[in-house]
């Protein structure tokens, strides 16, 4: 499952859950720290399957090179054993899903291909 | 007995003549049933690379034919049809972009609802564009253009007509052609008045009927506009490293209507033979050993561009071929008119025969259908009976007035110059 288990649909879905849950996943993913280290949450996604590197290779130009760009600053700042400077974390509203849809995409492709591949033909 | 043969030969007659055109929704829908097994139904759009705006964008249409639409996927596209045991197919000249789809009797409704997908609601996506089109485009230009034959007639079209008609129908490696040129071109090519629908083992009023219901939503844009083409001629040399044959293409244009007596002089000067293994007895049968002339007659709606493409595995045997060629154009005029009767005999067979196949159809009768005009062959059959000695003398010597397009492709530093051939 290249995007993993996720109940996030179900929560939005419903008011009172969102209200309360929403807090505490804000929390949880300024805790998490990798926005410190100017990363997206997109940017963790694990890359080394078919699904997503097909997915990668239909970012444009642009986010391609955004992204190059972040892993090279985070990895600097690994190095140094230092978050960033605070002005330069990553915002939570810059923290979009530029992968996600793309992700997506693929997948419903893939189980298309599979359904074509498997379906039994009944003349009418 | 006699009246059912008469019958037989009422209905031959009837078969030349493609079916009366019918406006159904504001597009062109015309066909023809001989009582083929099979059925074809042929979109043919005004796409073509003389309407482009961008180099290679035509070309890039073209192959973005039958990709994701919001009916269904590319996939679905393909293996539908596969269920179907259709076949489709695209295909590019210089006027139009026809998109085919030939299938069983009976699958109509399902294959003229998927042309009409892709005209109407193409999605054009950014990743097919990457992952399908962009490596087909390349593929063609790459063959193309080490086809000395087809680089040689792409850049004699460049050369007679600059601009329209001079653009190439392959993409450029050199322009990028992004989705949005691509998109805004498809945009202002896919409405009404710049579709026709041509089918082959159909009846008419069901494609009508198909078309009505189907293409009736269909944007109405006027038609894109298109500069008269100009004849202008020129020279040009290119290096070839592919290591085909050597070759050069020594042409004439001509701008305005398509002119039969110059479709009588390709026939004339053509040394295809009539019998296998024999030299035939056109004026260019005595070549040198190893080379080979081809004449090509390209007529388009507003001009039309003849030549003989001379190609040989050495440069001296073109040098040779190619005197042969100037001095066999410059006779030409004072053809014998016996010679003229056979060629005429010789066009017209090639004029009616190739409305055989399906291919042919769309390619002789398509534009017929856009014009409005007589949408028969019938019409090109008697247009070449009215060519006269005079008439031929006059075509000729006026086509050959004009500057002469001459392309070399191969190793120029040993290919003859034009002059150096006597044009």
């Amino acid at each position: 499952m290249a995007l993993g288990y996720s109940l996030a649909g179900w929560i939005k879905s419903s008011r009172t859950l969102s209200k309360y849950i929403k807090p505490v996943a804000n929390w949880y993913a300024d805790l998490a720290g990798y926005r410190q280290m100017g990363l997206k949450y997109d940017d963790l996604l694990v890359e080394e399957s078919p699904t997503v590197q097909r997915a990668l290779n239909r970012l444009t130009d642009r986010e391609r090179y955004d992204r190059a760009y972040r892993f090279k600053i985070a990895s600097h700042s690994s190095l140094t054993h230092k978050p960033l400077p605070k002005e330069q974390w990553v915002s939570a509203n810059e923290d979009k899903r530029y992968l996600k849809p793309h992700v997506e995409e693929v997948l419903k492709e893939n189980e298309e291909r599979l359904v074509w591949d498997t379906m039994t033909v009944e003349r009418k | 007995m006699l009246a059912a043969r008469a019958s037989t030969r009422n209905a031959s007659r009837i078969a030349r003549s493609f079916a009366t055109v019918v406006d159904t929704a504001g597009v062109k829908v015309s066909a023809v049933d001989y009582g083929q097994p099979t059925s074809a139904v042929t979109f043919l759009i005004k796409a073509g690379s003389r309407f482009e705006n961008k180099p290679g964008v035509a070309h890039a249409l073209k192959n973005f034919a039958f990709k994701s639409t919001s009916k269904r996927s590319a996939l679905g596209t393909v293996r539908e049809s596969e269920l179907y045991g259709g076949v489709l197919s695209s295909s590019l000249s210089r006027e139009h972009l026809a998109l085919t789809a030939e299938f069983l009797r009976g699958d109509e409704p399902f294959f003229v609802e998927l042309l009409t997908s892709f005209v109407t609601s193409a999605k054009f996506a950014r990743h097919e564009y990457q992952e399908y089109v962009v490596p087909v485009i390349e593929s063609e230009s790459n063959a193309a253009s080490s086809d000395p034959a087809i680089h040689a007639v792409e850049l004699a079209h460049t050369l007679a007509f600059r601009s329209g008609l001079g653009s190439s129908l392959f993409a450029n490696p050199h322009h990028a052609v992004s989705i949005e040129d691509i998109k805004s071109f498809a945009a202002s090519t896919f409405s009404k008045g710049n579709i026709a629908v041509l089918g082959t083992g159909i009846d008419q009023a069901a494609l009508s009927k198909l078309v009505d219901k189907t293409l009736g939503s269909a944007p109405s844009a006027p038609a894109l506009p298109s500069s008269p083409s100009t004849y202008f001629g020129g020279e040009t040399r290119v290096e070839s490293s592919h290591g085909g044959p050597q070759t050069v293409f020594i042409g004439y244009g001509v701008a305005g209507p398509s002119n039969p007596s110059i479709a009588a002089l390709s026939a004339y000067l053509s040394p295809a033979p009539a019998l296998k293994w024999s030299n035939g007895l056109s004026p260019l049968s005595e070549l040198p050993l190893g080379t080979s002339v081809q004449s090509v007659y390209l007529p388009y709606s507003d001009a039309t561009l003849f030549g003989l493409l001379v190609q040989g595995t050495t440069t001296k045997g073109v040098k040779d071929a190619g005197k042969l060629v100037a001095k066999a154009l410059k006779e030409a005029a004072a053809v014998k008119s016996d010679d003229l009767k056979k060629a005429l005999a010789k066009a017209k067979f090639a004029a009616a025969s190739s409305v055989d196949n399906r291919d042919g159809i769309i390619n002789v009768l398509g534009p017929k259908v856009f014009a409005g005009s007589d949408t028969s062959v019938d019409s090109a059959l008697t247009a070449l009976d009215n060519v006269n000695g005079a008439a031929f003398a006059k075509a000729v010597s006026t086509l050959l007035k004009g500057k002469p397009t001459y392309v070399a492709v191969g190793d120029v530093h040993t290919l003859p110059y034009a002059d150096e051939l006597g044009l």
